[in-house]
């Protein structure tokens, strides 16, 4: 039968075709099936942390790369904020002795020496030494700069700008070129000024041996010998840029931003209890233990997975399907019980970021001291909180100091004597008596995009206009810009306090300071007392000072602290809840997993 | 012809110029890219703002920085200079840089999403039409206008909540109930006898017969532990096999032509042949390896329907490749299933994931990857399918009733032609005609609708480029968005009246 | 949200006794349409449960001063009654419950205490706004652009239709977040205006097709050649024998405005708080549904409902304009038109 034999042929075809398949296919093959996430040497585990934005940076300081995610991340690499100090989650400020010490040898002119244990090293096995810290002196004092900027378009007209920094260069722009000791080890800086927050500053950033190699250099030590040799900078008589020190700037503005887990093992040195080992841009960044860390933050975990969701019901449901073993997000009311309901660990407590209404001194309306005070009785800051932020922080509670959260220590105290009781209660009648049976008219300017925000403004519409005040809403998505024209009479908007340290007071309480959007002048004198007061008990009590005079001139009021929430699985354990912007990563060292 | 294409091109471009004006102006004017500063108590803000307004130039209006935008733009048509030029993001990260990985993300899922929401449209509505009126025409009428008025969101979320977590759940202990057993069995019987029609006793048959064996097959998987360690084994294989070369020789070919049935049948027999002798070389396959297989698959199908002859060697070489693509499937499935221990290890038993695309830190064989990659995406992708699913099934159930009242078919049917060919050879392309032009748009919509899906399952993709870009007032993100996704829409478009040519006879390019 | 605007699902066709029926009586095509549309009972009984639905709404929490007969307003601060939970009770008291009563807030409260259901209706009435209001700028912009277009061919159709073409390769939901970006804070209105001024591009096309077909009649010529005005001849002879393709079309744009109303409040570029809309209700309230689920299926079932009472209108209407099978024609879509590229062979 001829089909048969055409069966046969196309057998036989079907055959010629696998052979010449197969001939292909030994080009493209694996060598057997690799391993399959078998990354638990240690025995410590791995604990995954959901977080809200990716990485862009691995140095943190730059304006553009400023941001929570490269802060973690450079935690948790002991730049800037890990290797000599950290902060707890009480708001002190704790010695990382085992790293190195440092300590104030005088107070005029105000002497800190930093001294480093001879045991630290880089991940890549190089020594931290003196080189490092002069290094990151030069970073954060902008010492070398002699740039006039043009305020239109923001470009550097005259001059040279080496270093750019996020974070305002005030305190160390007064310090003179530091002294290294001979065992290069060790780094004295000389205040000009006294400068009330000399123990924030934390001099390791860069490694200077990685620095100095980008910009052709041979060693760290050819990095100090140059900047030991630099003129200081002068915007008035701006000397010629020196090419390799530009070179470096160069390197540590931009060099560190990226966009893919580096080819460049350079970029990934870190001199801190972690190192990074890959990065899945918008979606995972990995960490392991630094195998050279010597300090006291050693991790008892084997890998660090952060896992980028940047929603916050994502992330509820992330943790109940184990895909992620803590987060922090943006917190509502619903997430807390959604969290309580997956059988989680959840933690709460109050962030750093407080809400307040200010009131415009410039303002005709608000001239009158009784008048600002009747508006303030007005406001039903009980009823906010309890609307806002109760069902989410059960303990949370109003708010009543200007300067200090509840966390800080002199807190309790000031509140008790600083005048706030007299706002502790709505008081539409002692309102009315005050107005005296005038009707002003009050535009309140928020953030019409802040769901807490509006809410808060309907809450006080309602209750002031009790009291005979026409409220005018003057809610925009452009409030930030409209801010500080001054064309509302009051505001509703957020700070963040810094929980540690004093030199954002003259910011917001000095007549001239940058936020100082009130117009108010009360406590200028005071706010720029606490910049060069070194004594911590006279800094308090001047603090305290303050906090009363704004209560008894009517500045505002504050009304509660954002809360937040933690989630956190039950297979890790050692977590803690901290309101500042480092979230749980704070005693990271602290984690384990329970297997 | 090339005349054509070339004019078409260039008015693609001044379109994407003029739309890219429009959009950078709009985005231009409502961004607030400073909001952060402004509000922040920093003491060098005024610094920070004119750092930030120097490198986005942002003291430029919005109209004039478009031309430089673009000037940056058109560094891209230089050939091979690699000098694009798309702007950075306020974190300085240049645009050209993080694009790409948004876009593979975007497009694997819009892909998947658009590919199995036509197939399962179109087959849905050439069935609801060739029962029309029916108990099932009417349901899937109903279901498919309630998937079209169902906000995305919200079906992700209850996709979530109930087939991530809840399967999840159910794998801890994967015991199917009695309950369950019943109410699954009824309603694919009732699924099946809708389906297959006849009159009463025959649906009755087939509604017990159906519903006893899918609960019959769901015990025997629970009893013996299968959901924890899938996997087909050989007798299944070679019965699915088996299955699928009679149904690709009898839907395409009829029981009746005989090459076809000899053509289905080699393939099958290679295809169980190929389970037995290349599992070892599965073991060391890599994604390169199985497109190889599938080459190889294909070339057999194609071969096997030529060679086998007659007098229409193109139906066979139909039937070949029908049933050699899904028996491969088959056995590559079975090997699949057989990596699923190794992905519930790697992710402590809960496989099925409700964010991103890929679990960090799981590497190993092709196997597993794509295991893991296939647990990740099946919700955002069900997600997005079912934008557009319940458009494609009622455009194809109207289209085929359409084709069906005309007279070439009741020629057809006339001259005696079998149902089956009158179905499948002469309506069916017919009735594609006119989807053409409704991929075009849906591509739109499906690009659209990532913005959400992306956002919902934290997939870094466009969407979420795009997203976040509008959100901080970021604007060269917003506009390398734009740009993909405008070329995109413009692309299949042209696509769309390339096939429209293709398919209709009648229409001709000049 | 789904297909593109203008698009939606296809009619089921009408049965031939209707058919017959239609083609024997004598009577005026409006006559007929109507007919037709009444017979359709899922899209009769869809139209009188949509105006029920708005009706409703309008009439619980009234307009701008009007008061309404329910006692709160949508911006009102309540007391927290019963923990925020609803106070709506369906269950008779001899079936166990609690009996059937309203109580003091039926759909339950918001965090800080304004009534879920004033705030639930105010959703609907600015949910049918921006459905109205977006479908009707967007129809008749459509409807002038297209039919210029499309009567005067050429160089104008040429340029109008690029133009067209500029705006249609931008997805809707991202126009939509760009325009709700910009106009979101400026009230439902605005944003439904500027919402509408880019959605007109569907029916512009598919007017400009049935432009391109019906200006080749005998009946426009006629009225050429009795001297009409160009503007007489589109208005007054095309325009209304291509009402059928308009009208439906509107419908589906209303409906998927809807659907991209709700969209872009869950990406937060929709209506912005104090004011309310059905989809910001169920985006700002999503984190709630597995604590407090009514805060999100109350607006998320009205949403759906609307949407599908909308769409099955749309059909009726696409049934009863369309009797033969002729049907909504995905070609006049095209981007390319039949002409002059794409030409039948002869």
């Amino acid at each position: 039968m001829s089909i048969r034999g055409k069966l046969f042929r196309k057998s036989l075809s079907g055959v010629a075709v696998l052979g010449v398949a197969a001939l292909a296919l030994t080009a493209c093959t694996t060598t057997g099936s690799t391993d399959t996430n078998t990354d638990t040497a240690g025995g410590g585990g791995t604990v995954t942390v959901a977080i809200v934005n990716d990485f862009t940076s691995f140095n943190n300081q730059t304006p553009q790369s400023n941001l929570d995610t490269n802060g973690i991340i450079g935690y948790l690499m002991g730049n800037y904020g890990s290797a000599f100090s950290y902060v707890d989650n009480e708001f002190n400020l704790v010695h990382e002795e085992e790293f190195g010490t440092f300590e104030k040898t005088s107070d005029d002119p105000q002497t800190v020496t930093y001294t480093l244990n001879p045991d630290n090293k880089w991940s890549d096995g190089e020594p931290v030494t003196a080189d490092d810290m002069l290094l990151s002196w030069a970073t954060q004092s902008g010492f070398f700069n002699s740039s006039t900027t043009d305020p239109d378009s923001g470009e550097v007209v005259t001059g040279t700008q080496y270093f750019d920094l996020a974070a305002s260069t005030a305190g160390l722009d007064t310090t003179a070129l530091p002294t290294i000791s001979d065992d290069n080890l060790s780094m004295t800086l000389v205040y000009g000024t006294p400068y009330v927050d000399w123990e924030i500053i934390n001099p390791i950033g860069q490694p200077a041996h990685i620095v100095a190699k980008k910009a052709g250099l041979g060693s760290a030590a050819d990095l100090t010998e140059l900047i030991m040799g630099l003129p200081k900078g002068d915007p008035a008589s701006p000397a010629e840029a020196d090419p390799t020190f530009k070179a470096a700037a160069d390197f540590v503005n931009t060099g560190y931003d990226v966009t893919a887990f580096p080819t460049d093992p350079d970029l990934l040195v870190s001199s801190g209890p972690m190192v990074p080992t890959g990065w899945t841009p918008g979606q995972s960044f990995t960490m392991e233990p630094n195998k050279f860390y010597v300090a006291g933050m050693k991790p008892k975990i084997d890998k660090l997975i952060l896992r980028v969701i940047p929603d916050a019901n994502a992330e509820v449901t992330a943790l109940q399907n184990g895909e992620v073993d803590i987060m922090y997000p943006q917190a509502s009311a619903d997430t807390l019980t959604a969290l309580e309901n997956t059988g989680a660990d959840v933690l709460t407590g109050d962030q750093l970021s407080y809400d307040h209404v200010d009131l415009n001194f410039g303002s005709e309306v608000f001239a009158d001291l009784s008048v600002r005070q009747a508006f303030l009785k007005t406001i039903p800051r009980q009823q906010i909180l309890d609307s806002l932020i109760t069902p989410i922080n059960p303990d949370a509670e109003v708010l009543n100091s200007q300067i200090w959260v509840p966390a800080n220590e002199p807190y309790s105290d000031s509140v008790s004597n600083n005048g706030s009781s007299d706002y502790a209660e709505v008081d539409i009648e002692g309102a009315k008596t005050l107005l005296a049976g005038a009707t002003p008219t009050v535009s309140i300017l928020y953030n019409s995009n802040n769901p807490n925000r509006v809410d808060t403004f309907q809450a006080i519409q309602e209750s002031a206009s009790q009291a005979g005040f026409n409220i005018v809403d003057k809610g925009s998505p452009d409030w930030s810009s409209l801010l500080s024209g001054g064309d509302y009479e009051a505001s509703i908007f957020g700070w963040i306090s810094p929980g540690v340290g004093s030199a954002g007071i003259s910011q917001i309480f000095s007549t001239d300071g940058g936020g100082n959007y009130s117009r108010y002048t009360g406590t200028n004198d005071d706010a720029l007392l606490t910049q060069i007061t070194l004594d911590p008990d006279e800094l308090i009590a001047i603090e305290k000072r303050m906090d009363k005079q704004m209560f008894a001139d009517a500045y505002g009021l504050p009304l509660f602290q954002l809360p937040g929430v933690f989630g956190v699985s039950k297979r890790v354990s050692g977590v803690e809840y901290m309101g500042n912007q480092t979230g749980p990563f704070w005693n990271f060292w602290e984690w384990s997993v329970n297997e | 012809m090339v005349s054509f294409i070339l004019r078409r091109i260039l008015v693609s471009i001044l379109i994407l110029i003029a739309a890219s004006f429009l959009m950078y102006v709009m985005v231009g004017y409502s961004a607030q890219p400073l909001q952060d500063l402004e509000s922040s108590n920093s003491p060098n803000k005024q610094q920070l703002i004119d750092a930030r307004v120097a490198r986005l130039d942002l003291d430029v209006p919005p109209p004039l920085r478009w031309v430089l935008w673009l000037g940056g733009v058109a560094k891209c048509a230089i050939p091979f200079a690699n000098a694009c030029d798309l702007g950075s993001t306020i974190s300085n990260a240049q645009v050209v840089d993080i694009l790409p990985n948004a876009l593979a993300a975007t497009v694997q899922l819009v892909t998947f999403a658009l590919v199995l929401a036509i197939l399962l449209g179109v087959t849905i509505g050439i069935i609801t039409a060739l029962r029309q009126y029916s108990g099932l025409d009417n349901t899937v009428t109903f279901v498919s206008f309630f998937l079209f008025s169902l906000p995305a969101f919200l079906v992700a979320v209850l996709l979530k909540e109930f087939i991530a977590i809840g399967f999840n759940d159910f794998l801890r202990d994967p015991v199917i109930g009695g309950t369950a057993l019943v109410v699954i069995g009824v309603i694919i019987g009732a699924i099946w006898q809708s389906l297959l029609g006849g009159d009463r006793r025959r649906r009755l048959v087939v509604f017990l017969v159906s519903g006893l064996a899918t609960s019959g097959v769901l015990l025997l998987m629970s009893a013996t532990g299968w959901f924890e360690n899938p996997g087909l084994g050989p007798i299944p294989v070679i019965l699915l096999v088996a299955a699928i070369a009679a149904g690709a020789a009898t839907l395409l070919a009829g029981l009746r032509n005989r090459r076809a049935l000899i053509t289905a049948g080699i393939n099958a027999a290679l295809a169980i042949a190929a389970y037995f002798s290349l599992q070892p070389l599965f073991d060391v396959s890599s994604a390169g390896t199985l497109f190889i297989l599938a080459l190889a698959t294909i070339g057999v199908g194609l071969v096997s329907g030529f060679l086998a002859g007659g007098y229409d060697r193109g139906q066979n070489m139909r039937v070949g490749l029908v049933t050699a693509l899904f028996s491969g499937a088959v056995v590559l499935l079975d090997r699949f299933m057989q990596s699923w221990g190794d992905l519930l290890t790697a992710t402590n038993g809960r496989p099925i994931a409700t964010v991103g695309s890929k679990t960090p830190g799981v590497s190993g064989d092709v196997w597993l990857t794509g295991l893991d990659t296939f647990a990740h995406l099946t919700l955002p992708i069900v997600a997005l399918l079912l934008i557009s699913f319940a458009g494609y099934t009622r455009y194809s159930r109207a289209g085929m009733l359409e084709v069906l009242s005309l007279d070439f078919i009741r020629t057809a049917r006339a001259k005696g032609l079998p149902e089956r060919t009158v179905i499948v050879r002469h309506a069916f392309r017919n009735m594609l005609i006119p989807l053409t032009t409704l991929v075009a748009f849906d591509v739109g919509a499906l690009l659209g609708g990532a913005i959400i899906t992306e956002k919902i399952f934290a997939i870094p993709g466009m969407g979420s480029l795009f997203n976040s870009g509008l959100e901080r007032g970021d604007l060269n993100p917003v506009m390398g968005y734009f740009l993909i996704v405008a070329a995109m829409a413009i692309t299949f478009n042209f696509l769309a009246d390339m096939a429209y040519a293709g398919l209709d006879p009648r229409v001709r390019i000049r | 949200m789904s297909t593109p605007i203008g698009l939606g699902p296809t009619p089921p066709e009408v049965p031939a006794d209707e058919l017959a029926a239609a083609n024997s009586l004598p009577e005026s095509q409006g006559r007929l349409i109507w007919r037709r549309f009444v017979g359709n009972r899922v899209a009769v009984a869809s139209i009188i449960v949509l105006l029920a639905i708005i009706l409703f709404s309008f009439s619980a929490i009234g307009i701008g001063p009007i008061p309404g007969w329910w006692r709160f307003g949508f911006k009102e601060l309540n007391p927290q009654v019963n923990g925020g939970d609803p106070t709506l009770s369906l269950l008779p008291q001899f079936l166990g419950g609690d009996g059937v009563s309203l109580g003091e807030h039926p759909f339950g409260q918001d965090r800080i205490g304004k009534d879920y259901f004033a705030m639930t209706m105010r959703g609907i009435q600015n949910s049918a706004l921006v459905m109205v209001v977006l479908g009707l700028i967007a129809t008749v912009v459509g409807v002038v652009v297209g039919a210029i277009a499309g009567y005067y061919r050429g160089t104008v159709d040429a340029i109008l239709m690029r133009v067209t073409d500029v705006f249609i390769v931008i997805p809707a939901l991202v126009i939509g977040s760009v325009v709700g970006h910009w106009f979101g804070s400026l009230g439902a209105p605005v944003l439904a205006i500027m919402l509408g001024f880019f959605s007109w591009m569907g029916i512009a096309r598919l007017v400009r097709g049935e432009f391109l077909s019906l200006r080749e009649r005998e009946f426009v010529e006629a009225a050429r050649v009795a001297g009409a005005s160009d503007m007489r001849i589109i208005f007054k002879h095309i325009l209304p024998n291509a009402m059928g393709v308009v009208i439906v079309s509107a419908t589906l744009i209303m409906a998927s405005a809807i659907l991209l109303e709700t969209a872009l409040s869950y990406l937060g570029y929709g209506i912005r708080s104090p004011d309310v809309s059905l989809g910001l209700l169920i985006s700002s309230n999503q984190s709630a549904f597995q604590t407090r689920p009514w805060l999100f299926w109350w607006p998320g079932a009205f949403i759906v409902s609307l949407a599908l009472l909308v769409n099955f209108v749309g059909d009726g209407l696409r049934d009863a304009f369309d009797p033969r099978h002729r049907r909504f024609k995905l070609s006049k879509m095209r981007e390319t038109p039949p002409e002059p590229e794409l030409e039948p062979k002869p």
